[in-house]
């Protein structure tokens, strides 16, 4: 273990869930935060520069079942949410008014307080909905699920949906999507211990254009790097693997890091310090948090990244799992990290440098 | 029941002395409101692998009036321990046994009802014991699966059948 030049420190304890917590995500645009829960809501909460965080909303969300899942559109405008039920549902936030026109185009620090309504709700799936996920642009929104299927949903106006394609590649469970950060390449983990990655032929449907083997348990967890060239997945076999594009349409793996003792649940990416690779955190079963920074090998003759556990947490949740981590996607709020657990609490992390 | 997987299966005699009342005196039973406090406290109680057993022997077998602990299906000493990580391991009467996945979920929630949240779980089936070993022992140790599984009501009250 590389020695700590970092410390995650707690900076928000937010119970409120009734039940296991699964999922969290920031809005990308907006200072709110969102957990979806087994207790079928999604809570959201304001926050402020100084790290105050404060619950606006618990959205009762209609699921017949667990919510596994939530995502937000890039405009942070609206949000999704998978269930168990084996629905999708969309949501947007009324006026705050009654007779308010245009009530989202409001002043940084005055968060509209209106409620969340179903917009959409997207029906197809056969059984549970295990991950939704937006394109980097809005175009799309992606689902997986026990069917083994993924949809790739195209994104209209007026919250209209439209199903472009329906991928059935993997022979079990579908448990993750992800999207590319800047390019609509998708990416997909399942119980099957494969990892599909898709484009659209233009002339024709989605489809698989590369194949990731190796893991030797469920794929959990998927995140690409900022920079768009690296892929990470982590699994029930206790890694986590990272993967290279070597070219247009080459993936190969690149690194295999160690440093959980149970199934690995989640992974996300996020910038971190210049220079590097960015930050990659990852959660799961053993109840810890770990942060490495990763760098291009600066030996010539080594192709592999160089990973460098900088922080790590134990106990992150007390005794219970850690279900989901999240960076904060927003400019000058890097450096937040939250996470959920069994125990159906959020918890916020801030990283910050030892002195 | 369309199919009986073992129609003659081999009973087996079960211990005599039962600790589950002197078990359930104790702060093991997270409906015991008084005990809440206990768990959140420091002090953690030994829990050993006989103990474990005192809460999975009972459980019915899917498809004959019998225990677990009658068809020897689960015993003490296929229980392991290490700190909080334990591990269950069990043997169905037939290598093709249909209600293996069953059984299994069955002893999962019913350690998730009993044991306090500190302790992680896995549960197998005994290696070479049945023909789909490796596929049950990844389906019965897949959180995501079993809390999907007890939200299907018709599969919750299967295993409730097996619990009372």
């Amino acid at each position: 273990m590389a020695a700590s030049a970092y410390t995650l420190r707690q900076i928000a304890d937010l119970p409120g869930h009734e039940d296991r917590a699964w999922n969290v995500a920031w809005n990308p645009t907006r200072p709110l935060l969102a957990s979806c829960s087994a207790d079928k809501t999604v809570r959201l909460y304001h926050y402020t520069a100084e790290g105050i965080f404060e619950n606006v909303s618990s959205v009762s969300t209609g699921h017949a079942k667990t919510v596994r899942s939530v995502a937000w559109a890039p405009s942070g405008k609206t949000f999704a949410t998978g269930s168990f039920d084996s629905n999708i549902a969309v949501w947007e936030q009324e006026a705050p008014f009654e007779d308010g026109d245009g009530g989202m185009d409001v002043d940084e620090g005055q968060e509209p307080r209106g409620e969340w309504e179903c917009a959409s709700l997207l029906e197809g799936h056969e059984t549970e909905c295990k991950c939704v996920a937006y394109s980097s642009t809005g175009t799309f929104l992606a689902s997986c699920s026990r069917d083994k299927t993924v949809w790739i949903w195209e994104v209209k106006p007026d919250a209209e949906f439209e199903c472009t394609s329906v991928l059935m590649t993997h022979s079990q469970d579908v448990k993750c999507v992800a999207w590319h950060p800047t390019e609509e390449i998708l990416a997909s983990g399942s119980y099957d211990e494969k990892i599909y990655l898709y484009v659209e032929d233009p002339m024709d449907d989605w489809y698989e254009f590369t194949t990731l083997t190796g893991h030797e348990g469920t794929v959990w967890s998927l995140a690409f790097s900022p920079c768009g060239n690296y892929l990470a997945s982590s699994s029930d076999d206790l890694t986590i693997r990272l993967w290279q594009r070597v070219d247009k349409s080459r993936w190969e793996l690149n690194t295999t890091l160690k440093g959980h003792d149970r199934s690995i649940y989640s992974v996300s990416w996020t910038k971190g310090a210049d220079g590097s690779l960015g930050w990659l955190a990852s959660a799961g079963g053993d109840g810890k948090i770990n942060v490495w920074e990763l760098r291009r090998n600066t030996d010539e003759r080594k192709t592999s990244l160089e990973a460098a556990l900088i922080a790590s947490v134990g106990d992150a949740h007390g005794v219970c799992d850690v279900n989901s981590v999240s960076w904060c996607p927003r400019e000058g709020f890097g450096n937040l990290l939250a996470s959920v657990g069994d125990d159906a609490i959020l918890r916020v992390w801030k990283i910050e440098r030892l002195s | 029941m369309p199919e009986i997987y073992n129609a003659n299966p081999t009973i087996f005699a079960t211990s005599k002395t039962s600790k589950l009342a002197l078990a359930a005196s104790k702060s093991l039973w997270p409906d015991d409101s008084n005990d809440t406090l206990d768990n959140e406290n420091d002090e953690e109680e030994p829990i050993d692998a006989d103990e474990i057993f005192e809460h999975i022997r009972s459980i019915n077998d899917p498809e004959h009036p019998l225990t677990l602990e009658q068809l020897a299906v689960v015993s003490a000493k296929q229980i392991y321990m290490n700190g909080n990580n334990v591990l269950v391991e069990f043997t169905p009467t037939v290598p093709h046994c249909g209600q293996s996945s069953l059984i299994g979920l069955s002893i999962r929630v019913r350690l998730m009802r009993t044991l306090p949240q500190r302790f992680k779980v896995d549960i197998r089936v005994k290696p070479g014991s049945h023909t789909d070993g490796p596929s049950l022992n990844k389906q019965l140790n897949d959180k995501e699966r079993v809390a999907a599984a007890l939200e299907n009501p018709a599969l919750l009250g299967v295993v409730e059948e097996c619990l009372k």
